[in-house]
């Protein structure tokens, strides 16, 4: 849905992205993460056309945005980082209004399943100009989805909402996605909405992608391999290892194991071979490493590893 | 379901915005109550009430088009400018809707407030002008080159806007342009003889207007008098079409 190689972008000759990659398929949910002036508004605008890239290859539902991105953006739904709203309408005029926009009017059962689904729907008479961040925020979340997009592409969605406000969204995004088999693109610097919500990461820092690939992989990786922790009835000795298994420590009747990273199968296949082996393990927990770890440490230095899946830029 | 082409929905937007406001409709309830105060002046003033009735619809129509360049700078202004200052200018832009588009229907949202306008000021004119025989042509010609003279003043405003991105700078540039263009308003006939002053007859829309309200409501000519003048507002409002195109092509955001 979306294919960013290697896009730069500079302004009066001075360099704002110098080497982008990015990749959204169908049903993802991909959090673009990078701190402040990273480049992540910048890539949107360039998906969408507003800016115009100096090189690299863009793709956007099978277009370059550079040379049509009219009709591309039909399909696509935004949600920028700055709400704006006309104050002096209603939730339900200014939807209206929008959708004709796309020429794509929306019926009233719509438009109240649109503001109920982002808890809007008690506040349908108020003025926007009355609504709080939290509220417009919700409003954001419910033009994007409006005209039934195929490509999501959401600046900082659950910034200002509560716990309550982010879990809604969350699920509502989560559902779109399964639903429609849309892709989602999210920028945030919410690390927990990554976490919660995506399948896919990149990281954006200075004008440069420093990580792109599936979470799972990303974060089971970076530290040298997905980490577990097995309740066992004997501790195992180092020779009754399977390969692809190391052994880092034995702490409060846990064993902690990590699966090396050079063992590409899946995780279930060590499990088996250790019970062959004569292990009688009773629980296993996941102890993947943490997305916050995870970011910093990519922010901070150059990492070395590459996952097989991600990609990882030097 | 309303169906709806998204040129439309911004014209909507746009006259909108000034038509049912609160802000709106106080612009045109001041507007009507100047009207009100200048056609009472011209009707019972001692000494402007001697003045010969197409002098009268000449100097109203010449108001009336002030007044719709004045709104239509602050619109054009508030086009790009204002959209971007209140963050609606992004979500716009992320739209389907093409660049050419998006500019008429912030031109069709522009005329829509100058046909009010227009229509507000018809009685005033009949109460100052029924009596002679001019007020047709007057209203003819007001339709004709003020629409011209407006729409070039929101097209010129417009493109300052998407350029600078501010509604202040923009405003101040344009409302300079505008006091400049609408001098011979003010500096009377004495002046407007002078050199300086045929220049700038010669190249301002407004002044081109003027003279011909001059010409047909109070000369009683032609329209074959008037080529060159609708020649010379056709050319600003040519010229300021396409500084708006492409100022909308790529504004600020």
């Amino acid at each position: 849905m979306i294919e960013i190689e290697n896009m730069g972008f500079s302004i009066n000759g001075r360099p704002i992205l110098s080497d982008v990659s990015l990749h959204l398929a169908p049903g993802d949910i991909y959090g673009l993460l990078g701190p402040n002036g990273a480049g992540k508004s910048t890539t949107i605008f360039i998906l969408l056309g507003l800016l115009l890239r100096d090189r690299g290859a863009v793709k956007v539902l099978g277009s370059d945005p550079a040379v049509d991105s009219g009709d591309m953006r039909q399909f696509v739904g935004v949600m920028p980082e700055k709400a704006g709203f006309y104050d002096w309408m209603t939730p339900g005029d200014y939807l209206r209004w929008f959708t004709g926009l796309y020429a794509m009017p929306v019926s009233e059962s719509r438009l109240n399943d649109l503001l109920g689904n982002v808890g809007l729907g008690d506040s349908m008479g108020r003025f926007i100009g009355n609504f709080s961040r939290g509220m417009k925020q919700r409003l954001a979340v419910a033009r994007a989805l409006a005209t039934h997009p195929q490509i999501l592409i959401l600046d900082e969605p659950t910034n200002g909402l509560d716990p309550k406000g982010r879990k809604d969204i969350h699920d509502l995004l989560r559902a779109y996605a399964d639903d429609h088999g849309a892709g989602i693109l999210i920028c945030t610097h919410i690390l927990d909405d990554v976490d919660r919500l995506c399948n896919r990461i990149g990281i954006l820092h200075r004008g440069r992608t420093l990580l792109d690939g599936p979470l799972a992989d990303v974060t089971g990786r970076t530290t040298g391999g997905r980490l577990f922790r097995l309740r066992v009835e004997h501790s195992p000795s180092a020779g009754d290892l399977p390969e692809g298994l190391a052994i880092v420590s034995l702490r409060g009747g846990w064993l902690h194991v990590r699966v090396k990273p050079e063992f590409d199968q899946d995780v279930s296949v060590l499990w088996k071979e250790a019970i062959e082996r004569g292990w009688f393990i009773r629980e296993i927990h996941s102890e993947e490493a943490g997305l916050e770890e995870l970011y910093l440490r990519t922010i901070s230095s150059s990492e070395t590893v590459r996952p097989e899946n991600a990609t990882w830029k030097q | 379901m309303e169906t709806m082409t998204p040129v439309l929905a911004v014209a909507k937007m746009e006259g909108g915005r000034m038509l049912q406001s609160r802000r709106g409709l106080l612009w045109l309830t001041a507007y009507s109550a100047v009207l009100s105060a200048f056609a009472l002046l011209l009707v019972s003033n001692t000494e402007l009430s001697l003045l010969d009735n197409a002098q009268v619809v000449y100097m109203m129509a010449g108001a009336i088009t002030a007044a719709g360049a004045m709104l239509s700078v602050i619109l054009g202004c508030d086009a790009f400018a204002g959209e971007k200052e209140r963050g609606t200018l992004v979500p716009l832009l992320c739209t389907p809707i093409k660049r050419d588009g998006l500019l008429m229907g912030k031109a069709l949202g522009l005329l829509l407030n100058w046909v009010a306008m227009y229509v507000l000021a018809l009685p005033y004119l009949w109460a100052v002008g029924a009596s002679g025989q001019n007020l047709g042509p007057a209203l003819l010609y007001l339709a004709l080159f003020g629409t011209f003279v407006v729409l070039g003043f929101g097209y010129l405003a417009m493109y300052l806007s998407a350029r600078t991105g501010s509604v202040m700078a923009s405003l101040l540039g344009s409302l300079m342009i505008l006091f400049l263009a609408a001098s011979p308003l003010v500096i009377g006939p004495g002046l407007r003889a002078s050199a300086v002053g045929r220049i700038l007859d010669a190249v301002n829309p407004f002044a081109g207007a003027l003279n011909t309200f001059d010409s047909v409501i109070i000369d009683s000519e032609p329209f074959t008098h008037q080529a060159g003048r609708l020649a010379l507002v056709t050319l600003w409002l040519a010229i300021t079409f396409l500084a708006a195109r492409r100022g909308a092509g790529n504004p600020k955001f």
